[in-house]
């Protein structure tokens, strides 16, 4: 049984380590902003999780696996919410995509040629009472709708 | 096989602090900040179970909320040119 758990604590640990490396390698070869964060969005997500999990079969101690559960839930929820964030802030910022144009080319290309309303709603987002004011609206049509 | 991870993680690290060091913009530099903060907290835990000291998890959720908290502060100061909300008025356009 032990060494089962080890040959499977040895795979899952490479696995992270190599998800781990391909996202850092990723951070430093991609091209743009928002594609670094796809890479980053590896190792956040496939390194931790496989990290955690083999470092879980090493253990018979709950205490361990309820520690290692919080770290793994509080890493996936925050870092979708930070990336989120990230990604937001960046294009209200003026930071502009890389996206490939009729011939094929790679050009930084703003979201307000590509999609008007999204481009405004990028460059003026909503305040607060503005979403407020919609949120009402949106109430009232949906049961006449259904 | 800790060890092994933890050259990896370390590794890994090594390459996030040349990209923020490199980065052209704000934005690269607070993407890697925020991998070094995921990394350092697998760190922390797999440096725990090679020392056979578990209460190392404890520090990696501190790290895990703090990290968080200390992204979106910066995101937002960049997005809104300040960290609090005037409630007055609405306007809160970003400076940067």
């Amino acid at each position: 049984m032990s060494v089962i758990l080890d040959v499977l604590g040895w795979v899952l640990l490479c696995a992270g380590g190599f998800f781990c490396l391909i996202g850092a390698i990723g951070l430093n070869r991609m091209p743009d902003v928002f594609t670094r964060m796809h890479a980053t969005s590896v190792s956040d997500t496939l390194g931790v999780g496989f990290l955690v999990v083999g470092m879980a079969v090493q253990t018979t101690d709950w205490t361990v696996w309820v520690r290692l559960a919080i770290i793994v839930i509080v890493l996936y929820i925050t870092g979708a919410v930070a990336s989120h964030a990230l990604a937001r802030a960046a294009l209200h910022d003026g930071e502009k995509p890389l996206l490939a144009n009729a011939e094929g080319a790679l050009v930084k290309t703003g979201c307000e040629e590509l999609y008007p309303e999204l481009g405004v709603r990028i460059a003026t987002p909503l305040t607060s009472e503005q979403v407020r004011q919609s949120v009402p609206s949106d109430e009232e049509t949906a049961p006449s709708n259904s | 096989m800790f060890t092994v991870a933890i050259i990896a993680v370390l590794a890994s690290m090594s390459l996030a602090v040349a990209r923020a060091l490199l980065g052209p913009t704000a934005f690269d530099r607070l993407l890697a900040a925020n991998s070094i903060g995921t990394l350092a907290i697998m760190l922390l835990a797999l440096f725990g179970f090679l020392t056979e000291r578990p209460e190392f998890l404890d520090l990696g959720i501190t790290y895990a909320l703090l990290n968080m908290t200390g992204t979106l502060a910066v995101l937002k100061f960049f997005r809104y040119g300040a960290l609090g909300y005037d409630h007055a008025d609405g306007d809160t356009e970003g400076k940067g």
